[in-house]
């Protein structure tokens, strides 16, 4: 693991409009290249709002997100061009056939002709989509849906990988084959930023992870760090976790 | 179970007018609280206008009837009109509600019998009717009741209830031949494809038969006459024309004798009609309904077919462009769903149909001397040319496609081009270029049928085409940059996004406005004896001035807005 940052929040704030509390409050946080970075926070704590902002479909009301070294709110384009990300809930175009959605993106983000037909080949073949790439997406299953979106984010080899719940829908085999392709990734030197509820998944595959409850991050660190903090070292990450989030807990 | 319906169709009409989200986005939390107003104040004084405008033309009518004791047809024939125009956009609206809206994949699980998820969306396509329908037929009653000296409680009472059922029949009529396709459609891999298709047939039978209509009705100042010859036959016009249609003159009789026992008895046959007729949708609909609803759900896939063949041809795909790639892809996102072909495409079919029914008229002695006046004319090889420059600036302006370029995305879909690694000139410059792609394709149609009926040299066809592709290119940019600044992303179904867009309409009032402006000036220069080709030249000047700005403006503003642009 490197010192190099790939991803770097910095007092990031985001109140929806006619909301009266931020979604997201003063959040910084840093991942570095070659880890998995894991965001969990209870529903509505703003994992969600966070992950929009980063890859662009949000404008943070205060704060600066830098990806790859590039501003998001200066250089949007740039920043999004060293960034694959999957929504909680893929909604595709559901009339275009997969391989019509692969090809806007790879022209999209510039791959070329080479490179794209043996990513594609790859990913389709470990997702075991390969025979549905040429039917409509509207004819997908909910995890065929992702796993194609997966195959689009991760087309250009992006240094930066955002996923929100990424787990859920999937298969027991995707699900490994997806952890191990998080794993693989991250050893090329680029960085994942996932949210999740499983923290099982979390626990083992995260080098760091980050709590999030109503908007402020309250945790950040390896989960041996969460542990050492709170001084009780037969804890597992689910007991820090529910801990740390308690409603009506002050912090 | 009455109940059940009456929740049903509660829920219905909140979601088709937006109260509970207006309700929540407005009123809780505050934002925006200008456009409400702004859009009431606008849609406010063009009803109005409109209204005025009916109610004078409905009292001139009156008058020029009721001279020769025929005031009543005025009922009939705004009746009849209102009722032509339902049975029209009914058919479109048909399809598009009851087989290609969302909900249908929660309604369909629930225990309702089909008829009564049908009740449930025809209340919704009804309520839609009564809001336009407001606008045409209330002045027409109102002109009559003012003029005829009707009597006061009775006609009120009649009108509203004539008025609550005027559209039930027709939108029947449109809504049994819409079930029957869509069942047999469904039946077919190619629905979609069938569903398109028989909706332009509509459209193209209706068009003809108002068409062949209206060159038998009687012109501008001879409407005395005929009724005079009409009055002459045995039958009163009330009659001929309730022969075609006996509801329309059921209702005529149930306004003019409001109070009376004849009136009574034709509103109760009027009423009875619409009852029946529903009567019948529900019971054809429960048979056959479901059957097309359900066939739209499979998409028709081909799994297994050439597994490995697919992933090749993602290779033999050239790279393209972003720009080119997204036009390719909003092209496609277009033509294949069924709503936006038969609203935006809808045009392309008309505007030919009526060319060649023109083309037919030119029998009429009277039309044959305007047509010979015109063709003779001098200049009129550059005025051909720029009439048909106009066609494609109507086109683009009636289509609707740029000004929905980015509402069509909606909520749902917003987020893949914005995650996507392009400039929000790049998104916009697809968008406009697929516009116009289909603009352009779909003139093709009715530029030939102009040429052949009117026989232009091929150098102001030429000219023509031109001038067109530049003057359908500006609205195109400025359409796809209006959208962008304030789509309609918040909708459930796509056919919210073309249909109940108030972009579209702005895109119509954009494109009148400047063509009552470039239009004017051309005659006028025409007039003050200036060639027309050089006239010609102008326009075309002052055109690629308008595209040159706007590729500015695209440049400053699409990506702010593209940044601002928050699904
Ligand atoms: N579009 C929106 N408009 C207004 N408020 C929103 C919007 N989206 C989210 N919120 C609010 O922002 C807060 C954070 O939501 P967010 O979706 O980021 O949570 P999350 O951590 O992703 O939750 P979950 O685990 O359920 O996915 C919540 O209070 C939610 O109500
Ligand atoms: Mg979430």
């Amino acid at each position: 693991m490197s010192e190099v940052s790939l991803l770097r929040l910095e007092g990031v704030s985001k109140t929806y409009r006619g909301a009266t509390k931020p979604a997201v409050d003063n959040l910084s946080l840093e991942v570095r290249a070659g880890e998995i970075f894991g965001f969990l926070g209870p529903n509505g704590a703003g994992k969600t709002t966070t992950i929009k902002m980063v890859v662009g479909l949000l404008r943070p009301d205060r704060g600066t997100i830098v990806a790859n070294g590039h501003d998001v709110a200066v250089d949007p384009v740039a920043a999004k061009a060293d960034t694959g990300y999957v929504p909680d809930n893929p909604d595709l175009y559901d009339r275009l056939t997969g391989i019509e959605y692969l090809n806007l993106v790879a022209d999209v983000f510039g791959v070329p002709q080479a490179e794209r037909k043996r990513r594609i080949g790859e990913l389709l073949g470990m997702f075991e989509l390969g025979p549905a790439v040429g039917d409509i997406i509207q004819s997908y299953s909910h995890g065929m849906k992702q796993k194609l979106a997966l195959t689009g984010a991760l087309l250009h080899d992006p240094a930066v990988f955002i996923l929100d719940e990424p787990m859920v829908g999937l298969d027991p085999r995707a699900s490994r084959l997806f952890k191990d392709m998080m794993r693989s990734h991250c050893e090329k030197g680029h960085t994942v930023f996932f949210s999740t509820h499983i923290l099982e998944v979390a626990e083992r595959l995260c080098d760091r992870v980050g709590i999030i409850n109503r908007g402020r991050l309250i945790a950040c660190g390896t989960v041996e760090e969460l542990r050492e903090r709170r001084k009780q070292a037969d804890e597992t990450l689910e007991d820090i976790f529910l801990e740390l989030t308690e409603p009506g807990e002050a912090k | 179970m009455a109940r059940r319906v009456l929740s049903l169709i509660l829920a219905q009409l909140n979601m088709n007018f937006a109260i509970s989200h207006s309700r929540y986005y407005y009123l809780k939390k505050r934002q925006r609280l200008w456009e409400p107003v702004l859009i009431a104040l606008a849609i406010g004084s063009l009803a109005a206008t409109l209204g005025v405008g009916i109610y004078k033309a409905a009292s001139y009518y009156y008058s020029t009837s009721a001279a020769i004791g025929q005031g009543a047809v005025t009922l009939t024939l705004g009746i009849l009109l209102a009722q032509v125009l339902v049975a029209i956009l009914g058919f479109v609206l048909v399809i598009a509600v009851f087989y290609f809206s969302n909900d249908l994949g929660i309604l369909i699980p629930l225990p309702l019998r089909p008829a009564e998820v049908l009740a449930g969306k025809f209340a919704v396509i009804l309520a839609n009717e009564y809001v336009g329908l407001a606008v045409f037929v209330i002045p027409v009653l109102v002109a009559y009741g003012v003029h005829a000296g009707v009597s006061g409680v009775p006609y009120v009472l009649s009108s509203v209830l004539v008025f609550l059922a005027l559209p039930v029949v027709p939108l029947i009529i449109a809504a049994v031949p819409a079930i029957l396709l869509m069942r047999v459609a469904g039946l077919s891999r190619r629905k979609d494809t069938l569903a398109m298709i028989g909706g332009f047939l509509f459209v193209a039978v209706v068009v003809l038969f108002q068409f062949l209509v209206q060159t038998k009705a009687p012109g501008i100042g001879e409407e005395a006459e005929f009724l005079a010859k009409m009055l002459a036959g045995a039958n009163s016009l009330v009659d001929v024309v309730g022969a075609r249609f006996p509801p329309s003159i059921w209702a005529t009789r149930a306004l003019a004798g409001a109070g009376t026992l004849q009136g009574l008895y034709s509103l109760v046959l009027f009423l009875g009609a619409g009852v029946l007729a529903f009567v019948a949708l529900l019971v054809i609909g429960d048979r056959v309904f479901y059957q097309g609803v359900l066939g739209g759900f499979e998409a028709g896939a081909r799994r297994g077919a050439r597994p490995t063949g697919k992933v090749q041809e993602a290779a033999r795909y050239p790279s393209r462009s972003p720009v080119a790639s997204l036009a390719l892809v909003e092209m496609k996102l277009f033509t294949r769903t069924p709503v936006y072909v038969l609203n935006g495409f809808t045009g392309f079919v008309m505007f030919p149909v009526m060319f060649v029914a023109m083309f037919f008229a030119k029998r009429d002695p009277q039309i044959a001397r305007l047509w010979d006046a015109f063709l003779s004319a001098p200049g009129l090889a550059a005025v051909g040319a720029l009439v048909i420059g106009a066609y494609f600036f109507v086109l683009a302006a009636m289509s609707s496609i740029p000004f929905t370029a980015f509402s069509r995305e909606g909520k749902r879909h917003i987020w893949i081009q914005r995650a996507l690694p392009a400039s929000g000139r790049t998104v916009a410059l697809g968008k406009a270029v697929a516009a116009e792609i289909m603009i352009v394709l779909g003139a093709i149609p009715g530029v030939a049928v102009l040429e052949y009926v009117v026989r232009l040299p091929l150098a102001s066809v030429a000219t023509g085409i031109v001038l067109g592709i530049i003057s359908s290119f500006t609205l195109c940019i400025s359409g796809v940059l209006f959208d962008m600044w304030r789509p309609m992303l918040n909708w459930t179904d796509p056919q919210k996004a073309v249909k109940s867009n108030l972009n579209v309409v702005a895109g119509m009032l954009i494109g009148l406005a400047v063509i009552a402006v470039l239009g004017g000036a051309a005659s006028l220069f025409v007039k003050f004896g200036l060639p027309a080709w050089s006239v010609v030249a102008g326009i075309g000047g002052v055109l690629i001035a308008i595209l040159a700005a706007e590729m500015k403006l695209l440049g400053a503003l699409a990506d702010r807005m593209w940044g601002a642009l928050e699904g």
